[in-house]
């Protein structure tokens, strides 16, 4: 198991006698955990994640335990003189990747993220959207255990950003930190396990129950079964917000949005299998009554989503339910797992 | 580190902005080496010019780079590497440009003494022009890299610092690339060829301190 990444008293300034941007901050990130970042304009979250990501040397303080780490910038520059998968496949390489491993998970990247029409397009020549979407396979190709995403929904069509969230759950489920800025209060609703803000160059974490994220935001509610006697998978609980046996060998998990297709996989990937009943959304006031009565609007049907028009992002639930439970599995089979590739 | 060599390689050649470098080089060479000329003067002069191409090479790769793309390739490796990758790519750019020139102009230059009347051995003009190719390649690119991002940033004071370091190296007493080119000068006129090996290391050490301050500033200065 790898160590936290750990900041101890970490303070940045610019130039030698530069007002500090950021000072006393303390945090320890734990794999596994995702993290909001806070703050208004200009108070240094952007500065906060380039010492996270190891892009600027604190001025005073310690940095340890630093893993395999990927950043996606606010906004990424068209002018490199390559096409889309030249770009990915020379990163894939710098990130660890061999060469045939790294224009592989190029392409499955794009393909996600639906710009695979424009991967032998020159960099140049792509829009602002385009080239953000190469930013983020940039940083998710080589399955890091540190991801660093400053505001990278921006600029990103709806179906890339569902995409981009539902990627962060999977790093998380699969042990990788994930921090994030971004100024959308609705983005990765419910998921990150704290939120922290900068105000006047210090970190503080949020506590208030809307920072721990337990009902905000769109979720999801699955009903499987599983082995009469048996707890459900430790995986999937973790994943869960709230899970409840509702009869035999049957519990109905309560997951953010985000989540619930790696929920989906964890519960069809567990030995031995579970049997997933339904899947629906679930209203976020329901989310956090532990009544069964709240079951039966959870029947499996697309209509039975009532905040679909509310929430511009297209909910993960309605692709969730798209794919088929049974399908849910199988829904990102050709991203290349983390060490097989490695060289 | 392999995988970096290879994408700053390719950023520099697909970004053709080496062409002009190179171009300066071939007019430099153009204008100062003459066929019939005594050959080890020539060398001396291939050699001299490489230093202020080789600065302006570095340049080119260490600004070519959007601070965007480098950042993402810095959180991947570290900037240190990120940008020591970067350096040692111009470093090669000019290596290869010069070790390419030196055995052209021995090809065409009178292989003889300044006074046409002492026989050069044309081997080891050859080995003695690309020893002091490659200590002018390596002092050009100490040069480059402490006159560009991350100690210079704004243009309007690195490129007048880097034409004037570029000069002083070449004239200053001391410089291992004055040593270098004296060797050969000196080395035309007596009949002698030099091996300027105490001038490439000196060449070594002071571009391994440039290139370390400039790799551990990257990630202190602001991007």
């Amino acid at each position: 198991m790898r160590d936290d990444l750990r900041l101890a008293g970490v303070g940045r300034r610019y130039g030698l006698r530069g007002p500090w941007v950021l000072r006393g901050v303390d945090l320890a990130l734990a794999p596994g955990t995702l993290v909001r970042v806070e703050g208004a304009n200009g108070t240094g979250k952007s500065t906060l994640l380039r010492l996270l990501a190891g892009i600027d040397a604190p001025t005073e303080g310690r940095i340890t335990g630093r893993p395999r780490t990927a950043y996606v910038p606010e906004r990424f520059p068209a002018e490199l003189p390559f096409t889309a998968s030249g770009y990915l496949t020379h990163l894939g390489a710098v990130h660890g990747l061999s060469r045939t491993a790294a224009a592989r998970a190029a392409d499955a990247w794009l393909e996600r993220l639906g710009a695979a029409g424009y991967a032998r397009t020159p960099m140049a020549e792509l829009s602002k959207g385009s080239s953000q979407k190469v930013a983020v396979a940039q940083a998710l190709l080589a399955a890091p255990d540190l991801l660093v995403l400053d505001e990278a929904w921006t600029g990103l069509d709806a179906a890339a950003r569902t995409e981009l969230e539902r990627a962060v759950a999977e790093r998380t489920a699969a042990g990788g930190a994930v921090v994030f800025v971004d100024h959308d209060p609705r983005r990765l609703a419910g998921a990150p396990d704290a939120t922290y803000t900068v105000t006047g160059g210090a970190l503080r974490r949020r506590t208030d129950p809307a920072a721990g994220g337990t009902v905000a935001g769109p979720h999801v509610l699955v009903e499987a079964q599983g082995p009469p006697d048996e707890a459900p998978p430790a995986e999937a609980t973790a994943l869960s917000t709230a899970a409840r046996r509702t009869g035999r060998g049957t519990t109905c998990f309560t997951v953010p949005a985000s989540r619930s297709d790696v929920l989906l996989r964890a519960l069809l990937g567990a030995r031995p299998p579970w049997h997933v009943v339904s899947v629906g959304a679930a209203l976020p006031e329901t989310a956090a009554l532990p009544e069964t009565a709240a079951l039966p609007q959870t029947a499996p049907l697309p209509e039975t989503a009532p905040e679909d028009a509310a929430l511009p992002d297209g909910p993960a639930e309605v692709a969730a339910f798209r794919h088929g439970p049974a399908e849910a599995a199988a829904l990102t089979p050709h991203v290349p797992q983390e060490s097989e590739n490695r060289r | 580190m392999t995988a970096l060599l290879r994408y700053q390689t390719a950023l520099l050649i697909r970004s053709q902005r080496w062409l002009p470098p190179f171009v300066l080089y071939a007019a430099f060479l153009a204008i100062g080496v003459q066929s019939g000329q005594p050959v080890l003067d020539s060398l001396g002069y291939t050699a001299a010019a490489l230093l202020p191409v080789a600065a302006w090479l570095v340049r080119v790769c260490a600004s070519g780079e959007p601070p965007a793309a480098r950042a993402c390739a810095a959180a991947a490796v570290g900037p240190a590497r990120a940008h020591l990758a970067c350096l040692a790519v111009a470093l090669g750019a000019a290596v290869v440009l010069g070790a390419t020139a030196t055995p052209v102009v021995t090809a065409i230059s009178d292989p003889t003494s300044a006074d046409h009347h002492r026989r050069v051995p044309w081997a080891a003009a050859v080995g003695a022009g690309l020893l002091a190719t490659l200590v002018c390649a390596l002092l050009g690119t100490a040069v480059g890299a402490l006159t560009t991002w991350p100690l210079l940033r704004s243009p309007g004071r690195a490129v007048p610092a880097m034409l004037l370091a570029a000069l002083l190296a070449l004239v200053l007493t001391g410089s291992p690339a004055h040593a270098a080119l004296t060797g050969l000068i000196t080395g035309s006129r007596t009949g002698t060829v030099p091996v300027p090996l105490l001038p490439l290391t000196g060449a070594v050490l002071l571009t391994a301190g440039a290139l370390a301050v400039a790799c551990a500033l990257t990630s202190r200065r602001s991007p």
